[in-house]
């Protein structure tokens, strides 16, 4: 049996998944960064909580809210006329909110670290909020960026638990790789076992090192 | 002076120690100091105003525009504040002229080559702002500020931090471009050799309260006669040939034929009504006292002179001048006011 449905699942999904965790990890984190509100600790730990939540119990909310007859289930059910659980799509949400530190917390940290006296000075040069965000902020938080972007794709492909709590194992539309290799051992092929472990772990160990030699280069920038 | 002010009313409140609360009217002409020890809330001011900082309490008027009232604030971008920041704050990701360009660009200014001019940029423009110097580095946040097209200037002690000479070298360079720019300017500083050569009058902040208008420097006009080098040699008009004593020789801020202003510090000035015989004095002029009252004006070689101290002087009275030190800026300024 081929391997190579999962592993475009997989790399659809953590590309997908990516895309959509930078587009809310930037105003997020941006916001985390800035932000007096009072109320920034619960959405710090709101953010973190995938990593302490067992993936099961993650996935088994995501699957109750994901039902056709709850509100956001049956909402996308009206829409797309397909259930959200079990397809693409719900692997795309679940995949997003169990990422979702691994992209917000490089970007508050890049942003956090980003000189406020070169925002006030765009901000005294014409620039908006908004304009500074993009035109300062970001290019100076890029290392965050591509952290964030980086460990995003990485952790998508390294799920188990929820993608197999919300999508289960269909193979070609929720068998990612990771699930492929528990069927592989489940019957005995260990060959099938052995090269998809070995890829991702070559793919992971690959990944770690950018991360690292993407943040160690240099001091970087920085006038005094 | 023209009428046109900037006028404020600020309560700011930084933690229990510290509360600005400050009421003035800042004329919209020439360079006006802002000037008092550390701590004292000049830097709180001048944010403010800005609008980078809330303020608890802010009533702030630019000439006929309303910035800050209760009902509405407009925000930084829209002040048209050209700030200068004590460390410069460049974007780091760009170059020289990227920086420079930032602001000029989102105000729809295309050429700014006095600017750059003045500064003597043109040779830096390529370059990263990771590898300036400190006192390269004010000079580009300077034209910075000033291509932006600012309706006034902030400078937030643009000085600080760079070694004596850095700072002597650079204050000829600030003095043109505001002068080449000509908008008025917030010079935020706690050296009196910086008021001397900048400002044209000072206000004193102290404990977050604005203590009033200081005495102003006292200024004088000279004129560029000759040039050698990196010297050139400057004489107060109208002085006779054989007045040695109102020569001297300066770095080469200007070029023959122009005329620059001598900024004088109080304790830097002796008046005496007779000749002082061997003095340390760089300038040594006769001078006779027109005006008594207040502070004490004597002319000069038919120039005015406002001193900050009165003194047992008659009007009429003789007197001598001796300067001990100036602080030369590249244009006469609006104090120095000369009768033919």
């Amino acid at each position: 049996m081929s391997v190579w449905p999962s592993v475009w699942l997989t790399l659809q999904l953590a590309a997908v998944t990516t895309v959509i965790l930078m587009l809310i990890a930037i105003p997020l984190g941006w916001w985390l960064a800035t932000t007096r509100a009072r109320t920034r600790p619960l959405f710090e730990a709101i953010t973190a909580l995938p990593l302490v939540l067992p993936p099961t119990v993650l996935g088994f909310y995501l699957l109750i809210l994901m039902r056709p007859d709850s509100a956001i289930g049956g909402l996308w059910v009206k829409a797309t006329g397909s259930t959200l659980a079990f397809s693409f799509p719900g692997l795309v949400v679940a995949s997003v909110i169990y990422s979702l530190p691994f992209a917000v917390q490089p970007m508050q940290s890049a942003f956090t670290a980003v000189p406020r006296s070169a925002l006030d000075a765009a901000r005294t040069l014409g620039a908006s909020g908004r304009d500074a965000l993009f035109t300062v902020a970001l290019p100076l938080a890029r290392r965050g960026f591509l952290t964030g972007a980086v460990l995003s794709f990485a952790h998508t492909i390294g799920e188990f638990g929820v993608v197999l709590m919300v999508g289960g194992n269909i193979p070609g539309r929720t068998r990612v790789v990771s699930i492929e290799v528990f069927n592989s051992v489940e019957t005995l092929d260990y060959a099938t076992a052995h090269l998809l472990s070995y890829w991702l772990l070559v793919l992971s160990l690959s990944v770690l090192t950018l991360v690292y030699f993407l943040n160690g280069r240099g001091g970087g920038a920085r006038v005094g | 002076m023209s009428g046109e002010m900037l006028e404020f009313r600020l309560k700011i409140a930084r933690g229990p120690k510290f509360v600005l609360e400050a009421e003035g009217a800042l004329p919209l002409q020439g360079v006006t100091a802002i000037a008092g020890p550390s701590g004292g809330g000049k830097t709180t001011l001048l944010r403010a105003l800005a609008g980078l900082d809330m303020a608890d309490r802010a009533d702030i008027r630019f000439g006929g525009q309303v910035w800050e009232d209760d009902a509405q604030r407009l925000p930084p971008e829209q002040r048209r504040v050209g700030f200068v920041f004590q460390d410069a704050a460049l974007f780091p990701h760009l170059n020289v002229a990227e920086n420079i360009r930032y602001g000029a660009r989102r105000r729809g200014i295309q050429s700014y080559d006095a600017i750059l001019d003045a500064l003597d940029l043109h040779a830096l423009m390529t370059r990263p702002v990771a590898g300036l110097s400190g006192g390269e580095a004010r000079r580009v946040a300077l034209a910075r500020a000033l291509a932006s097209n600012p309706a006034i200037l902030f400078l937030d002690e643009p000085l600080s931090g760079l070694d004596q000479a850095r700072k002597e070298d650079l204050m000829p360079y600030i003095g043109r471009a505001v002068a080449e720019a000509r908008v008025p300017a917030l010079y935020v500083t706690h050296s009196r050799a910086e008021i001397a050569a900048m400002a044209d009058r000072v206000m004193g902040l102290e404990n977050g309260r604005l203590t009033g208008w200081k005495s102003p420097p006292v200024r004088l006009a000279a004129d560029v006669i000759a040039a050698k080098g990196e010297t050139i040699r400057v004489v107060i008009p109208g002085a006779p040939e054989d007045a040695s004593g109102a020569r001297m020789v300066l770095p080469r801020i200007a070029e023959p034929g122009e005329r620059i202003g001598l900024g004088v510090r109080a304790e830097s000035l002796l008046v005496s009504t007779q000749h002082p015989g061997r003095t340390d004095a760089v300038l040594l002029l006769p001078a006779r006292v027109v005006e008594a009252e207040g502070g004490l004006t004597v002319n000069v070689f038919g120039q005015n002179v406002v001193l900050p101290r009165g003194g047992p002087y008659a009007i009429g009275a003789e007197v001598w001048l001796s300067i001990l030190e100036v602080s030369p800026r590249p244009q006469a300024g609006d104090s120095a006011e000369i009768r033919p």
